[in-house]
């Protein structure tokens, strides 16, 4: 009797642990099988971009586990060496760390000013700025080129900085301002009782709590402009190749005829490498909370 | 925690606009900050010197062929004699210098085989050749013309946009860069006059294709080279023939291709039409002068429905596979179809790449249906014109014109020539193919590519109807009409 009793307690535990880990069970398949479901196309793509032409055009990529001696790594140095995929690298970083830094800037001295300055018109200015949004960048294209025109700058890079610039700064003013003005405005009247200027304020005050704002800008940015092949093919790609980005070689590698798509797979993978870096060493901002307990400074 | 912060943030924002206070100065002190990036003359001499090292030494190909090639078709290289003539040819264009900016379709391979005809001529002027190829050519040229920033050199779309361009003054007269005399010669009179917008030369052909060429298997159908089908009824005879007993369908055929689906089987209408009623029909058709509903057109569009019902996997196939892998069926076991119809640059696409032409695969021209018509030869190509006339771009266009440079280019296997002293292609099938182009009589360009874009796209959507619901080509014709009738400007 007294054996079965104190048993019975270390035995409902069991139980209740073994039952808990049931009820979580069928939340950890799903959820496992989802992110397998979500990387298949992926990595279909990334064992692909490992296996010779003639393989890739015939099989499907599962088939490198029957035949895995296939794999090989010509794609690789066919693209990097004969697709010319390294210097439009270079341009790739030089058109987009600027054309991510400009706007970010712009955008962020903007929202300061719509979340918390007083001047007259704000909102006016502030829904004209976000109303630029609906506008499709295609229809800017040829007003733009002919401005590009008058001053010399079709095929520089400065094209493409000032154009992406445009481009993303509704958007970005948009989120920005937003973000600050959610900020509590105790931080920012405190500030001004104690001396502090606009200026000293948004540097010391608005743009560190905005950091994971700002962060998760800087990722969409970076990758609007690191992935746009059409902008950079207007401005640029027709009267100056040697400025082209990667997009433009990469599309490139498919012949007219739509031959030679099996170097995209292996071009992609390279393209890919920059961005998710970026995101990588920037996705900490999207989870430290900054802003809490900032009242008490 | 704060002040800590904000310091490095606000170091970071210095160092940043420091940065690109000095990059933007970078880019207003030297006319192409490329120049710290990449030197202009590394990105244009890489692809160009790897092209050459192929080119120049054997052992370099060898190598590439005891790995796994890459590439399904390696690039033949020209011959030496081909490659000189091309470069003593450039050296009378004397040696300007600079550079001459070019834009056109081709990329992958197509690029390397344009970029190798290119070489000699980079070194014997001294003009550097900046190349961009893109498939969005056409949105390119249009927001270029509209804006007046345009390349020197570029290709153009067809001759509608041939016509366009010209029309709106931004293509260059070519008789004031080129020796038209010597050009006219050497090219056969259709192609001059596809080039020739009111009287003036602003487009010429760098590479030509033929279209309406019936491909099959040698080793199935037999060697009929020497004894090709001499006429439609012919050939549907051996196809009777032939089914089911050497293959399971007479015919490969598909239709998609993206967003251009539907142009496969405009080609085999427009093969209908020009065979059985001659040029001058098929040119009042695309100009929209004859009716959709009239009886040449439907019977055209009748005779494709045939070919629909021969074909391999029916009508399922016909609409979802691609129109690069419609010939596949032609070389699996046991043969899924006897003949496949499609142009000349079939050849480097879907399973023929990996087969042996004159071996795996021949051709034979689409036999005669009215005998008079049976050397007509619809087929397409690349127009090019000049938006500068600088030396450079003249220069270059002299070069790409020339039988010399038109050898050199054909050499890589991809590419045929409509100039007549091309005499050298790397195999005897393009040989063919180059002598029907080079030497026909009545050449017709791609009919739905010079019809205005309304009425291109309802060709497209109508043909694509008609192999699904072949009973409602009645309908189809008259909406077709119903296009025509607004589309034709003027």
């Amino acid at each position: 009797m007294t054996s079965v009793a104190a048993a019975r307690p270390a035995a409902r535990s069991y139980a209740g642990a073994f039952r808990r880990r049931l009820g979580t069970l069928p939340k950890h398949v799903v959820v496992i099988g989802l992110m397998v479901l979500w990387l298949v196309p992926t990595i279909g793509l990334f064992v692909n971009s490992f296996r010779p032409a003639a393989a890739v055009q015939s099989s499907g990529w599962w088939t490198f586990l029957i035949h895995p001696s296939q794999l090989t790594l010509s794609n690789y140095r066919y693209v990097l060496a004969q697709g010319g995929l390294l210097p439009a690298f270079v341009n790739s970083l030089f058109i987009t760390i600027p054309a991510t830094i400009i706007p970010l800037f712009v955008a962020a001295f903007a929202a300061y000013a719509f979340a918390w300055m007083k001047f007259p018109a704000k909102n006016v200015l502030f829904v004209a700025v976000v109303g630029l949004l609906v506008v499709p960048l295609q229809t800017t294209f040829i007003p733009i080129l002919q401005l590009y025109g008058t001053f010399g700058l079709n095929g520089q890079f400065l094209a493409l900085w000032l154009a992406h610039t445009g481009y993303g700064l509704p958007f970005a003013v948009y989120l920005l301002r937003n973000f600050m003005g959610s900020l509590p405005s105790e931080v920012f009247e405190s500030a001004e009782i104690d001396g502090a200027s606009p200026v000293t304020a948004f540097f010391r005050l608005a743009l560190p709590m905005s950091v994971p704002a700002i962060a998760a800008l800087a990722i969409f940015q970076f990758l609007f402009v690191w992935n746009d092949l059409l902008v950079a093919l207007i401005y640029v790609g027709a009267t100056n190749p040697d400025n082209a980005p990667l997009t433009v070689i990469l599309a490139n590698l498919v012949s007219s005829l739509g031959s030679g798509w099996w170097y995209l797979a292996a071009a992609a993978f390279i393209a890919m490498s920059v961005p998710l870096a970026v995101f990588f060493a920037l996705q900490r901002y999207f989870v430290r909370g900054i802003v809490s307990g900032s009242v008490k400074g | 925690m704060i002040n800590g912060r904000s310091r490095g943030i606000q170091i970071s924002a210095m160092v940043g606009t420091i940065a690109l206070i000095a990059a933007a100065c970078g880019s207003g002190a030297t006319p192409s900050p490329a120049a710290s990036a990449a030197p202009p003359s590394a990105a244009a001499s890489a692809p160009a010197s790897a092209a050459a090292s192929a080119a120049a030494s054997p052992a370099a190909s060898g190598a590439a062929s005891a790995a796994p090639a890459p590439s399904a078709t390696p690039i033949p290289s020209a011959a030496p004699s081909a490659v000189s003539a091309a470069k003593s040819f450039a050296a009378t264009l004397g040696h300007p210098g600079g550079q001459v900016t070019v834009l056109a379709v081709w990329g992958g391979s197509e690029q390397t085989q344009f970029l190798n005809m290119l070489k000699p001529f980079e070194e014997a002027t001294g003009i550097s050749v900046k190349y961009t190829g893109t498939r969005d050519e056409p949105a390119v040229l249009t927001a270029g013309i509209a804006s007046n920033n345009l390349p020197d050199v570029a290709g153009v779309p067809g001759p509608a946009q041939l016509q366009q361009y010209t029309a709106s003054g931004k293509l260059q007269d070519l008789s004031s860069m080129l020796n038209v005399s010597q050009y006219k010669a050497q090219t056969p009179a259709s192609y001059v006059q596809l080039g020739t917008v009111n009287g003036k030369l602003t487009g010429v052909f760098l590479d030509v294709s033929a279209k309406g060429q019936v491909w099959y298997d040698p080793k199935v159908v037999g060697d009929l080279s020497a004894n090709p089908p001499k006429t439609y009824p012919d050939l549907q005879n051996l196809i009777k023939s032939d089914v089911p007993s050497k293959a399971q369908a007479g015919w490969c055929f598909s239709v998609a291709s993206g967003a251009a689906s539907g142009w496969p089987a405009t080609d085999v209408v427009e093969t209908f039409m020009l065979r059985t009623y001659g040029p001058s029909v098929y040119n009042q058709w695309w100009q929209g002068k004859l009716k959709w509903t009239s009886t040449q057109v439907k019977t055209a569009w009748q005779d494709l429905g045939q070919m629909v019902s021969q074909s391999y996997g029916g009508v399922n196939r016909i609409l979802t596979t691609n129109f690069a892998n419609a010939g596949d069926p032609l070389f699996s076991t046991p043969p899924g179809c006897l003949f496949l119809h499609e142009a000349s640059f079939i050849t480097g696409l879907g399973k023929f790449a990996n087969e042996q032409r004159g071996v795996d695969y021949n051709f034979f021209p689409f036999p005669a249906i009215t005998p008079q018509y049976a050397n007509a030869v619809e087929g397409a190509g690349d127009l090019f014109g000049a938006f500068h006339n600088t030396p450079q771009s003249a220069a270059l266009m002299k070069y790409l014109t020339s039988s010399q440079a038109q050898t050199l280019f054909v050499a890589g296997g991809e590419f045929l020539s409509d100039n007549r002293n091309v005499a050298q292609y790397p195999n005897a099938m393009n040989q063919q193919l180059g002598k029907i182009l080079s030497s026909a009589t009545a050449f017709v360009f791609d009919a739905s590519d010079q019809m205005p874009t309304p009425m291109q796209t309802a060709f497209y959507q109508g043909l694509l109807q008609y192999i699904q619901n072949p009973g409602q080509l009645d309908s189809i014709l008259s909406h077709l009409d119903s296009v025509q009738s607004s589309s034709y400007g003027g």
